[in-house]
Protein backbone atom coordinates (compact mmCIF):
# COMPACT_ATOMS: atom_id res chain seq x y z
CA UNK A 1 0.00 0.00 0.00
CA UNK A 2 1.29 3.53 -1.11
CA UNK A 3 0.30 6.62 0.84
CA UNK A 4 -1.35 7.90 -2.99
CA UNK A 5 -2.59 4.45 -3.17
CA UNK A 6 -7.27 4.61 -2.83
CA UNK A 7 -6.50 1.85 -0.44
CA UNK A 8 -4.36 4.32 2.10
CA UNK A 9 -7.33 6.96 2.12
CA UNK A 10 -9.40 4.42 3.79
CA UNK A 11 -6.88 2.61 5.48
CA UNK A 12 -5.97 5.78 7.39
CA UNK A 13 -9.01 7.23 8.58
CA UNK A 14 -9.62 3.44 9.95
CA UNK A 15 -6.15 3.36 11.69
CA UNK A 16 -7.04 7.19 13.08
CA UNK A 17 -10.30 6.23 14.70
CA UNK A 18 -9.56 2.67 15.88
CA UNK A 19 -6.44 4.71 17.57
CA UNK A 20 -8.91 7.12 19.18
CA UNK A 21 -11.15 4.58 20.45
CA UNK A 22 -9.21 2.26 22.24
CA UNK A 23 -7.45 2.71 26.32
CA UNK A 24 -3.92 4.58 25.86
CA UNK A 25 -2.49 1.09 26.97
CA UNK A 26 -3.52 -0.34 24.04
CA UNK A 27 -2.43 2.35 21.40
CA UNK A 28 0.99 1.08 20.52
CA UNK A 29 -0.93 -2.12 19.79
CA UNK A 30 -3.41 -0.70 16.97
CA UNK A 31 -0.51 1.18 15.16
CA UNK A 32 1.86 -1.80 15.35
CA UNK A 33 -1.03 -3.93 14.01
CA UNK A 34 -1.84 -1.41 11.69
CA UNK A 35 2.03 -1.30 10.46
CA UNK A 36 1.82 -5.22 9.36
CA UNK A 37 -1.15 -4.78 7.40
CA UNK A 38 0.24 -2.00 5.89
CA UNK A 39 3.13 -3.97 4.93
CA UNK A 40 1.36 -7.05 4.29
CA UNK A 41 -0.65 -5.10 1.31
CA UNK A 42 2.51 -4.94 -0.43
CA UNK A 43 1.77 -8.59 -0.82
CA UNK A 44 4.75 -9.85 -0.31
CA UNK A 45 4.71 -12.29 2.52
CA UNK A 46 8.64 -12.85 3.02
CA UNK A 47 8.95 -9.10 3.91
CA UNK A 48 6.69 -8.86 7.24
CA UNK A 49 8.64 -12.17 8.73
CA UNK A 50 11.98 -10.67 8.03
CA UNK A 51 10.95 -7.12 9.43
CA UNK A 52 9.67 -9.56 12.92
CA UNK A 53 13.03 -11.37 13.04
CA UNK A 54 15.33 -8.49 12.35
CA UNK A 55 13.17 -6.77 15.36
CA UNK A 56 13.06 -9.80 17.75
CA UNK A 57 17.00 -10.26 17.07
CA UNK A 58 17.60 -6.10 17.75
CA UNK A 59 15.94 -6.16 20.76
CA UNK A 60 17.61 -9.36 21.93
CA UNK A 61 21.06 -8.15 20.94
CA UNK A 62 20.14 -4.43 22.17
CA UNK A 63 19.52 -5.56 26.02
CA UNK A 64 23.13 -8.06 25.73
CA UNK A 65 24.91 -5.44 24.66
CA UNK A 66 23.03 -2.97 27.27
CA UNK A 67 23.99 -5.41 29.91
CA UNK A 68 27.56 -6.55 28.68
CA UNK A 69 30.33 -4.74 30.67
CA UNK A 70 32.01 -2.11 28.75
CA UNK A 71 35.42 -3.90 26.79
CA UNK A 72 35.90 -6.81 23.91
CA UNK A 73 32.77 -8.32 24.82
CA UNK A 74 30.15 -5.32 24.25
CA UNK A 75 32.05 -4.53 20.92
CA UNK A 76 32.05 -8.49 20.04
CA UNK A 77 28.22 -7.96 20.68
CA UNK A 78 27.73 -4.65 18.73
CA UNK A 79 30.09 -6.17 15.75
CA UNK A 80 27.85 -9.89 15.56
CA UNK A 81 24.49 -8.19 15.79
CA UNK A 82 25.48 -5.82 12.71
CA UNK A 83 27.31 -8.33 10.68
CA UNK A 84 23.65 -10.63 11.13
CA UNK A 85 21.45 -7.59 10.03
CA UNK A 86 24.37 -6.80 7.02
CA UNK A 87 24.15 -10.16 5.87
CA UNK A 88 20.09 -10.02 5.56
CA UNK A 89 20.66 -7.12 3.92
CA UNK A 90 23.16 -8.31 1.64
CA UNK A 91 21.18 -11.62 1.16
CA UNK A 92 17.80 -9.54 -0.20
CA UNK A 93 19.22 -7.04 -1.94
CA UNK A 94 22.61 -7.69 -3.14
CA UNK A 95 23.21 -11.30 -3.86
CA UNK A 96 21.92 -11.07 -7.66
CA UNK A 97 24.43 -8.24 -8.27
CA UNK A 98 26.90 -10.12 -6.30
CA UNK A 99 26.34 -13.00 -8.45
CA UNK A 100 26.24 -11.23 -11.65
CA UNK A 101 29.45 -9.60 -11.00
CA UNK A 102 30.97 -12.71 -9.75
CA UNK A 103 30.09 -14.49 -12.56
CA UNK A 104 31.53 -11.97 -14.70
CA UNK A 105 34.96 -12.00 -13.45
CA UNK A 106 35.15 -16.01 -13.55
CA UNK A 107 33.40 -15.80 -16.84
CA UNK A 108 37.32 -14.32 -17.70
CA UNK A 109 39.42 -16.86 -16.28
CA UNK A 110 37.26 -19.98 -17.11
CA UNK A 111 34.71 -20.11 -19.90
CA UNK A 112 31.47 -21.56 -19.13
CA UNK A 113 31.90 -21.93 -15.61
CA UNK A 114 29.10 -19.56 -13.59
CA UNK A 115 27.32 -19.63 -10.40
CA UNK A 116 23.55 -20.41 -10.68
CA UNK A 117 21.83 -17.01 -10.48
CA UNK A 118 19.49 -16.70 -7.88
CA UNK A 119 15.67 -15.33 -8.29
CA UNK A 120 16.05 -10.97 -7.60
CA UNK A 121 14.08 -10.85 -3.92
CA UNK A 122 11.84 -7.92 -3.33
CA UNK A 123 13.60 -5.96 -0.89
CA UNK A 124 10.89 -2.84 -0.20
CA UNK A 125 11.60 -0.91 3.43
CA UNK A 126 14.53 -3.37 3.90
CA UNK A 127 17.32 -1.22 3.96
CA UNK A 128 15.31 1.70 5.68
CA UNK A 129 14.75 -0.85 8.56
CA UNK A 130 17.47 -2.31 8.97
CA UNK A 131 19.77 1.05 9.02
CA UNK A 132 17.91 1.99 11.85
CA UNK A 133 18.31 -1.17 13.74
CA UNK A 134 21.73 -1.11 13.20
CA UNK A 135 21.38 2.56 14.62
CA UNK A 136 19.55 1.34 17.37
CA UNK A 137 22.62 -1.22 18.50
CA UNK A 138 25.09 1.12 17.87
CA UNK A 139 23.72 3.84 20.17
CA UNK A 140 23.40 1.69 23.04
CA UNK A 141 26.97 0.57 22.21
CA UNK A 142 28.16 3.66 23.04
CA UNK A 143 25.72 4.94 25.55
CA UNK A 144 23.28 7.03 23.77
CA UNK A 145 20.80 5.38 24.26
CA UNK A 146 19.25 2.72 26.94
CA UNK A 147 18.02 -0.76 25.59
CA UNK A 148 14.24 -0.73 25.26
CA UNK A 149 12.65 -2.88 27.66
CA UNK A 150 8.88 -2.97 25.92
CA UNK A 151 9.13 -5.21 23.21
CA UNK A 152 6.09 -3.99 21.62
CA UNK A 153 7.13 -0.23 21.98
CA UNK A 154 9.96 -1.30 20.23
CA UNK A 155 8.70 -3.73 17.23
CA UNK A 156 6.46 -0.19 17.00
CA UNK A 157 9.89 1.97 16.92
CA UNK A 158 10.84 -0.48 13.41
CA UNK A 159 7.67 -0.64 11.73
CA UNK A 160 5.68 2.38 12.47
CA UNK A 161 4.15 2.15 9.32
CA UNK A 162 4.17 6.37 7.94
CA UNK A 163 7.63 5.96 8.17
CA UNK A 164 8.44 2.25 7.46
CA UNK A 165 8.68 2.23 3.40
CA UNK A 166 10.79 5.20 2.32
CA UNK A 167 12.28 6.50 5.95
CA UNK A 168 12.68 8.63 7.90
CA UNK A 169 15.19 7.10 9.26
CA UNK A 170 14.52 7.27 12.58
CA UNK A 171 16.94 6.98 16.05
CA UNK A 172 15.93 5.64 19.23
CA UNK A 173 16.65 8.72 21.40
CA UNK A 174 13.76 10.74 18.59
CA UNK A 175 10.82 8.25 18.07
CA UNK A 176 10.78 5.98 21.39
CA UNK A 177 10.25 8.28 23.87
CA UNK A 178 7.24 9.69 21.72
CA UNK A 179 5.79 5.65 21.24
CA UNK A 180 6.30 5.67 25.24
CA UNK A 181 4.39 9.38 26.30
CA UNK A 182 0.92 8.96 26.79
CA UNK A 183 -1.06 9.87 24.05
CA UNK A 184 -3.18 13.01 24.51
CA UNK A 185 -5.28 14.52 21.44
CA UNK A 186 -4.41 17.78 19.74
CA UNK A 187 -6.62 19.23 17.51
CA UNK A 188 -3.52 21.24 16.08
CA UNK A 189 -1.63 18.00 15.61
CA UNK A 190 -4.30 16.73 13.31
CA UNK A 191 -4.78 19.97 11.41
CA UNK A 192 -1.35 20.43 11.12
CA UNK A 193 -0.67 16.82 9.97
CA UNK A 194 -3.72 16.28 7.21
CA UNK A 195 -2.39 19.61 5.64
CA UNK A 196 1.12 18.13 5.71
CA UNK A 197 -0.32 15.32 3.95
CA UNK A 198 -2.15 16.79 1.22
CA UNK A 199 1.17 19.41 0.40
CA UNK A 200 2.81 15.92 0.02
CA UNK A 201 0.06 14.68 -2.05
CA UNK A 202 -0.26 17.60 -4.21
CA UNK A 203 4.05 18.14 -4.46
CA UNK A 204 3.74 13.89 -5.72
CA UNK A 205 0.67 13.48 -7.75
CA UNK A 206 0.39 16.87 -9.33
CA UNK A 207 4.29 18.21 -9.82
CA UNK A 208 6.58 15.12 -9.63
CA UNK A 209 4.17 12.93 -12.15
CA UNK A 210 3.90 15.74 -14.10
CA UNK A 211 7.73 16.53 -14.79
CA UNK A 212 8.18 12.88 -15.17
CA UNK A 213 6.58 13.21 -18.75
CA UNK A 214 9.39 15.14 -19.95
CA UNK A 215 11.90 12.98 -18.07
CA UNK A 216 10.68 9.03 -18.80
CA UNK A 217 10.99 9.28 -22.33
CA UNK A 218 14.41 10.85 -22.80
CA UNK A 219 16.26 8.71 -19.59
CA UNK A 220 14.08 5.88 -21.41
CA UNK A 221 15.72 5.67 -24.42
CA UNK A 222 18.80 8.13 -24.39
CA UNK A 223 20.52 6.88 -27.35
CA UNK A 224 17.58 8.69 -29.57
CA UNK A 225 19.13 11.95 -28.63
CA UNK A 226 21.78 14.29 -27.75
CA UNK A 227 21.98 17.97 -26.63
CA UNK A 228 19.76 20.22 -25.14
CA UNK A 229 16.86 17.45 -24.48
CA UNK A 230 19.54 15.42 -22.56
CA UNK A 231 20.07 18.54 -20.84
CA UNK A 232 16.48 19.85 -20.31
CA UNK A 233 15.50 16.03 -18.76
CA UNK A 234 18.64 16.41 -16.79
CA UNK A 235 17.82 19.28 -14.89
CA UNK A 236 13.52 18.43 -14.59
CA UNK A 237 14.69 15.07 -13.37
CA UNK A 238 16.42 17.14 -10.29
CA UNK A 239 12.56 18.97 -10.09
CA UNK A 240 11.01 15.39 -10.09
CA UNK A 241 13.38 13.19 -7.80
CA UNK A 242 12.92 16.47 -4.98
CA UNK A 243 9.03 17.08 -5.56
CA UNK A 244 8.45 12.94 -5.78
CA UNK A 245 10.63 12.14 -2.24
CA UNK A 246 9.92 15.49 -0.29
CA UNK A 247 6.03 14.84 -1.15
CA UNK A 248 6.35 11.40 0.11
CA UNK A 249 8.17 12.49 3.02
CA UNK A 250 5.75 15.22 3.79
CA UNK A 251 3.18 12.72 3.46
CA UNK A 252 5.08 10.42 5.96
CA UNK A 253 5.07 13.63 8.35
CA UNK A 254 1.30 13.99 7.94
CA UNK A 255 0.05 10.49 8.71
CA UNK A 256 2.35 10.12 11.73
CA UNK A 257 1.43 13.76 13.18
CA UNK A 258 -2.13 12.19 13.73
CA UNK A 259 -1.01 9.99 15.92
CA UNK A 260 0.44 12.82 17.81
CA UNK A 261 3.94 11.45 16.67
CA UNK A 262 6.99 14.29 14.84
CA UNK A 263 9.17 12.24 12.33
CA UNK A 264 12.57 14.10 11.51
CA UNK A 265 12.74 16.31 8.81
CA UNK A 266 13.96 14.86 5.87
CA UNK A 267 14.46 18.08 3.76
CA UNK A 268 15.64 21.81 3.64
CA UNK A 269 15.68 23.57 0.32
CA UNK A 270 18.56 21.18 -0.79
CA UNK A 271 18.72 22.80 -4.36
CA UNK A 272 19.77 26.16 -2.37
CA UNK A 273 22.87 24.34 -1.08
CA UNK A 274 25.93 26.58 -0.99
CA UNK A 275 28.47 23.47 -1.25
CA UNK A 276 28.63 19.70 -1.24
CA UNK A 277 28.64 19.51 2.14
CA UNK A 278 25.60 22.07 2.43
CA UNK A 279 23.85 19.83 0.30
CA UNK A 280 24.19 16.87 2.38
CA UNK A 281 23.25 18.89 5.65
CA UNK A 282 19.56 19.44 3.48
CA UNK A 283 19.06 16.45 1.36
CA UNK A 284 17.65 13.10 2.69
CA UNK A 285 18.51 14.24 6.24
CA UNK A 286 18.09 10.97 8.17
CA UNK A 287 20.25 9.36 5.70
CA UNK A 288 23.07 11.55 5.69
CA UNK A 289 23.13 11.90 9.28
CA UNK A 290 23.05 8.09 9.18
CA UNK A 291 25.96 7.27 6.89
CA UNK A 292 28.02 10.29 8.25
CA UNK A 293 27.20 9.24 12.19
CA UNK A 294 28.10 5.47 11.26
CA UNK A 295 30.60 5.39 8.68
CA UNK A 296 32.20 8.55 8.37
CA UNK A 297 33.10 9.47 11.74
CA UNK A 298 34.50 6.00 12.74
CA UNK A 299 36.33 5.72 9.49
CA UNK A 300 37.64 9.14 10.13
CA UNK A 301 38.81 8.62 13.67
CA UNK A 302 40.24 5.74 12.30
CA UNK A 303 42.39 7.42 9.92
CA UNK A 304 43.10 11.08 11.73
CA UNK A 305 46.63 10.47 11.44
CA UNK A 306 46.53 10.94 7.81
CA UNK A 307 44.89 14.34 8.31
CA UNK A 308 43.35 15.48 5.51
CA UNK A 309 43.87 12.29 3.19
CA UNK A 310 42.38 9.99 6.08
CA UNK A 311 39.01 12.59 5.82
CA UNK A 312 38.99 12.73 2.32
CA UNK A 313 39.39 8.66 2.25
CA UNK A 314 36.61 8.27 4.36
CA UNK A 315 34.73 10.61 2.79
CA UNK A 316 35.03 8.73 -0.48
CA UNK A 317 34.45 5.51 0.91
CA UNK A 318 31.10 6.58 2.62
CA UNK A 319 29.63 7.68 0.16
CA UNK A 320 30.48 4.71 -1.98
CA UNK A 321 28.56 3.17 0.32
CA UNK A 322 25.93 5.46 -0.01
CA UNK A 323 25.84 4.89 -3.45
CA UNK A 324 25.29 0.94 -3.01
CA UNK A 325 23.02 1.37 -0.33
CA UNK A 326 20.44 3.64 -3.24
CA UNK A 327 20.70 0.07 -5.43
CA UNK A 328 22.91 -2.65 -6.24
CA UNK A 329 23.52 -0.78 -10.10
CA UNK A 330 27.01 0.35 -10.84
CA UNK A 331 24.84 3.51 -12.13
CA UNK A 332 24.60 4.10 -8.15
CA UNK A 333 28.13 3.38 -7.50
CA UNK A 334 29.52 6.18 -9.70
CA UNK A 335 26.96 8.85 -8.13
CA UNK A 336 28.13 7.72 -5.01
CA UNK A 337 32.05 8.25 -6.11
CA UNK A 338 30.90 11.85 -7.88
CA UNK A 339 29.65 12.72 -4.25
CA UNK A 340 32.50 11.39 -2.23
CA UNK A 341 35.36 12.70 -4.46
CA UNK A 342 33.24 16.29 -4.94
CA UNK A 343 32.90 16.19 -1.02
CA UNK A 344 36.85 15.05 -0.71
CA UNK A 345 38.53 17.64 -2.95
CA UNK A 346 36.40 20.31 -0.85
CA UNK A 347 38.36 19.17 2.59
CA UNK A 348 41.93 20.13 0.49
CA UNK A 349 40.75 23.83 -0.80
CA UNK A 350 38.20 24.54 2.31
CA UNK A 351 40.79 26.16 4.41
CA UNK A 352 41.81 28.59 1.43
CA UNK A 353 38.74 29.31 0.05
CA UNK A 354 37.48 32.01 3.02
CA UNK A 355 41.08 33.03 3.23
CA UNK A 356 40.87 33.73 -0.70
CA UNK A 357 37.73 35.21 -0.67
CA UNK A 358 38.44 37.54 2.36
CA UNK A 359 41.93 38.83 0.31
CA UNK A 360 39.67 39.69 -2.77
CA UNK A 361 37.23 41.22 -0.60
CA UNK A 362 34.13 38.88 -1.65
CA UNK A 363 33.39 37.06 1.40
CA UNK A 364 30.23 38.97 2.05
CA UNK A 365 29.19 39.33 -0.85
CA UNK A 366 26.14 38.18 -1.77
CA UNK A 367 26.93 37.69 -5.50
CA UNK A 368 29.11 34.55 -4.30
CA UNK A 369 27.00 33.08 -2.34
CA UNK A 370 25.11 32.91 -5.79
CA UNK A 371 27.52 31.45 -7.61
CA UNK A 372 28.50 29.10 -4.91
CA UNK A 373 24.75 27.81 -5.17
CA UNK A 374 24.63 27.57 -8.95
CA UNK A 375 27.63 25.81 -9.33
CA UNK A 376 26.50 23.16 -6.51
CA UNK A 377 23.01 22.44 -8.02
CA UNK A 378 24.47 22.13 -11.61
CA UNK A 379 27.44 19.62 -10.13
CA UNK A 380 24.28 17.81 -8.17
CA UNK A 381 22.27 17.87 -11.31
CA UNK A 382 25.52 16.43 -13.09
CA UNK A 383 25.71 13.29 -10.78
CA UNK A 384 22.17 12.39 -11.45
CA UNK A 385 22.68 11.67 -14.64
CA UNK A 386 24.26 8.24 -13.24
CA UNK A 387 21.34 7.98 -10.90
CA UNK A 388 18.87 8.04 -13.42
CA UNK A 389 20.56 6.31 -16.30
CA UNK A 390 19.16 2.79 -16.88
CA UNK A 391 22.60 1.24 -17.45
CA UNK A 392 26.41 2.65 -17.59
CA UNK A 393 26.52 2.86 -20.98
CA UNK A 394 23.63 5.06 -21.26
CA UNK A 395 25.07 7.36 -18.75
CA UNK A 396 28.15 7.45 -20.55
CA UNK A 397 25.70 8.07 -24.11
CA UNK A 398 24.61 11.37 -21.80
CA UNK A 399 27.56 12.66 -20.37
CA UNK A 400 29.63 12.73 -24.21
CA UNK A 401 26.75 13.97 -25.47
CA UNK A 402 25.29 16.79 -23.76
CA UNK A 403 26.47 19.65 -25.60
CA UNK A 404 26.40 17.92 -28.72
CA UNK A 405 25.31 20.45 -30.92
CA UNK A 406 23.76 18.34 -33.11
CA UNK A 407 20.96 18.39 -30.99
CA UNK A 408 17.28 17.28 -31.92
CA UNK A 409 15.15 20.01 -29.46
CA UNK A 410 12.17 19.64 -32.62
CA UNK A 411 11.81 15.95 -31.76
CA UNK A 412 11.91 16.86 -27.76
CA UNK A 413 9.02 19.28 -27.94
CA UNK A 414 6.74 16.75 -28.31
CA UNK A 415 7.73 14.48 -25.85
CA UNK A 416 5.38 13.91 -22.88
CA UNK A 417 2.91 16.17 -25.16
CA UNK A 418 0.56 13.64 -25.52
CA UNK A 419 0.48 12.11 -22.45
CA UNK A 420 -0.07 15.98 -21.03
CA UNK A 421 -2.90 16.51 -22.49
CA UNK A 422 -4.12 13.58 -22.03
CA UNK A 423 -3.44 14.13 -18.13
CA UNK A 424 -5.30 17.55 -18.50
CA UNK A 425 -8.26 16.56 -20.22
CA UNK A 426 -10.72 17.31 -17.45
CA UNK A 427 -9.37 21.19 -17.77
CA UNK A 428 -11.01 21.59 -21.42
CA UNK A 429 -10.47 24.76 -23.39
CA UNK A 430 -7.45 26.68 -23.37
CA UNK A 431 -8.48 30.04 -21.52
CA UNK A 432 -9.40 27.35 -18.29
CA UNK A 433 -5.77 26.05 -18.37
CA UNK A 434 -4.73 29.46 -18.00
CA UNK A 435 -7.41 30.21 -14.96
CA UNK A 436 -6.56 27.38 -13.55
CA UNK A 437 -2.96 27.68 -13.77
CA UNK A 438 -3.41 31.06 -11.87
CA UNK A 439 -5.14 29.77 -9.27
CA UNK A 440 -3.19 26.83 -8.74
CA UNK A 441 0.55 28.86 -8.31
CA UNK A 442 -1.51 31.16 -5.75
CA UNK A 443 -2.74 28.33 -4.02
CA UNK A 444 1.00 26.50 -4.25
CA UNK A 445 2.51 29.90 -3.03
CA UNK A 446 0.04 30.79 0.05
CA UNK A 447 0.44 26.90 1.14
CA UNK A 448 4.18 26.72 0.54
CA UNK A 449 4.60 29.68 2.30
CA UNK A 450 2.22 28.81 5.60
CA UNK A 451 2.47 25.01 5.19
CA UNK A 452 4.32 24.46 8.96
CA UNK A 453 2.33 26.01 11.32
CA UNK A 454 1.68 29.81 10.33
CA UNK A 455 -1.58 28.82 8.11
CA UNK A 456 -3.48 27.12 10.84
CA UNK A 457 -3.70 30.51 12.70
CA UNK A 458 -5.19 32.02 9.62
CA UNK A 459 -9.25 33.48 9.79
CA UNK A 460 -11.46 30.57 8.91
CA UNK A 461 -12.31 31.62 5.43
CA UNK A 462 -8.37 32.19 4.73
CA UNK A 463 -7.72 28.56 5.52
CA UNK A 464 -10.57 26.88 3.77
CA UNK A 465 -10.20 28.71 0.90
CA UNK A 466 -6.30 26.93 0.33
CA UNK A 467 -7.58 23.38 1.60
CA UNK A 468 -10.13 23.59 -0.78
CA UNK A 469 -7.94 25.30 -3.34
CA UNK A 470 -5.29 22.27 -2.55
CA UNK A 471 -7.75 19.71 -2.49
CA UNK A 472 -9.35 20.49 -6.16
CA UNK A 473 -6.24 21.05 -7.79
CA UNK A 474 -4.93 17.55 -6.73
CA UNK A 475 -8.08 16.14 -7.55
CA UNK A 476 -7.94 18.23 -11.52
CA UNK A 477 -4.34 17.68 -11.97
CA UNK A 478 -3.37 14.24 -10.24
CA UNK A 479 -1.58 11.82 -12.73
CA UNK A 480 -2.90 8.45 -11.95
CA UNK A 481 -0.64 7.10 -14.15
CA UNK A 482 2.30 6.75 -12.32
CA UNK A 483 1.50 5.90 -8.42
CA UNK A 484 5.55 4.39 -7.67
CA UNK A 485 7.33 6.53 -5.51
CA UNK A 486 10.98 7.49 -6.78
CA UNK A 487 12.41 5.91 -3.45
CA UNK A 488 10.68 2.66 -3.31
CA UNK A 489 13.22 1.07 -4.82
CA UNK A 490 15.62 1.98 -2.65
CA UNK B 1 46.97 31.03 25.91
CA UNK B 2 48.18 30.00 29.54
CA UNK B 3 45.80 31.87 31.37
CA UNK B 4 42.41 31.02 28.71
CA UNK B 5 40.26 28.32 30.64
CA UNK B 6 39.38 25.14 28.99
CA UNK B 7 36.40 26.62 27.38
CA UNK B 8 38.20 29.79 26.19
CA UNK B 9 40.77 27.24 24.31
CA UNK B 10 37.54 24.99 23.09
CA UNK B 11 36.17 28.36 21.92
CA UNK B 12 39.02 29.03 20.00
CA UNK B 13 39.61 25.56 17.95
CA UNK B 14 35.89 25.51 17.33
CA UNK B 15 36.09 29.36 15.67
CA UNK B 16 39.51 27.96 14.09
CA UNK B 17 38.16 24.51 12.57
CA UNK B 18 34.44 25.68 11.32
CA UNK B 19 36.08 29.28 10.21
CA UNK B 20 33.44 31.10 12.12
CA UNK B 21 34.82 34.08 14.73
CA UNK B 22 31.37 34.87 16.21
CA UNK B 23 31.60 31.47 17.90
CA UNK B 24 31.43 31.35 21.77
CA UNK B 25 30.73 28.19 23.43
CA UNK B 26 29.23 27.99 27.15
CA UNK B 27 28.57 24.60 29.31
CA UNK B 28 25.34 24.41 27.40
CA UNK B 29 25.92 24.72 24.03
CA UNK B 30 24.91 21.88 21.62
CA UNK B 31 25.82 21.21 18.12
CA UNK B 32 21.88 22.55 17.33
CA UNK B 33 23.64 25.85 18.31
CA UNK B 34 26.71 26.03 15.56
CA UNK B 35 25.30 26.12 12.36
CA UNK B 36 28.61 24.86 11.00
CA UNK B 37 28.94 21.90 13.42
CA UNK B 38 27.35 18.89 11.95
CA UNK B 39 28.50 14.95 11.59
CA UNK B 40 30.88 16.26 8.29
CA UNK B 41 32.68 18.65 10.96
CA UNK B 42 32.16 16.77 14.10
CA UNK B 43 35.60 14.63 13.90
CA UNK B 44 37.63 17.19 12.41
CA UNK B 45 36.95 19.86 15.55
CA UNK B 46 37.30 16.51 17.96
CA UNK B 47 40.69 15.81 16.02
CA UNK B 48 41.61 20.17 16.52
CA UNK B 49 40.80 19.63 20.45
CA UNK B 50 42.54 16.38 20.75
CA UNK B 51 45.79 18.69 19.06
CA UNK B 52 45.45 21.39 21.57
CA UNK B 53 45.29 19.39 24.66
CA UNK B 54 47.54 16.63 23.85
CA UNK B 55 45.11 13.99 24.29
CA UNK B 56 43.30 11.02 22.27
CA UNK B 57 40.14 10.43 22.73
CA UNK B 58 38.05 6.78 21.55
CA UNK B 59 34.50 7.12 19.54
CA UNK B 60 33.15 5.50 22.73
CA UNK B 61 34.72 8.45 25.02
CA UNK B 62 32.87 11.22 22.36
CA UNK B 63 29.97 9.75 20.82
CA UNK B 64 27.65 10.00 24.24
CA UNK B 65 28.92 13.75 24.70
CA UNK B 66 25.41 15.98 24.52
CA UNK B 67 27.23 19.41 25.12
CA UNK B 68 30.13 21.68 25.37
CA UNK B 69 29.80 21.12 29.05
CA UNK B 70 30.58 17.22 29.15
CA UNK B 71 33.15 17.61 26.40
CA UNK B 72 34.94 19.91 28.83
CA UNK B 73 34.41 17.41 31.70
CA UNK B 74 35.61 14.80 29.02
CA UNK B 75 38.85 16.85 28.78
CA UNK B 76 39.60 17.80 32.27
CA UNK B 77 39.38 14.17 32.64
CA UNK B 78 41.21 13.19 30.44
CA UNK B 79 44.38 15.88 31.02
CA UNK B 80 43.82 16.38 34.48
CA UNK B 81 43.75 20.09 34.18
CA UNK B 82 41.69 22.01 36.04
CA UNK B 83 38.37 23.97 34.10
Amino acid sequence: MTFNSFSYFFFLPVVFLLFQAVADRYRWLVLLMASYAFYGFLLQPSLPVILAFVTTFSFLAGKRIYCAPAGNKKKQLLLFSVLVNLAILVYCKYLVFLVENMNLLLGAFSEGFAIPEPEPMVSIALSFFIFQAISYLADIYFGITGAEGHPGHFALHMSFFPKLLQGPIERAGALLPQIREPYRFNYDDVRHGLLLFFWGLFLKSVVADRIAFFVDPVYNNVRAYTGIPLIIATYAYAFQLYFDFAGYTNMALGSARLFGIKLTQNFNSPYLANSFADFWRRWHISFSRWILDYIFQPLQMKWRNFGNNGTALALVVTFLLSGFWHGADWTFVIWGLLHGTFLAVATYYKPYKKKLHRKLGIDKSRWITIFQVAVTFHLVCFTYIFFRASTIGDAWHIVTNLFNIYSNYTTFKTIGLSEFIAANILIGNRKMVFIILICMLSIIGIVYRYRHTTLLDKPGWFRWVCYYGLFFLIVIFQITTKPNFIYFQF
Amino acid sequence: MKNLSIQERMSEVFRDVLDNDAIILTRETTADDIEEWDSLSHITIIVAIEKEFNVKFNLSDIKPLRNIGEFEDLIVLKTGIKG
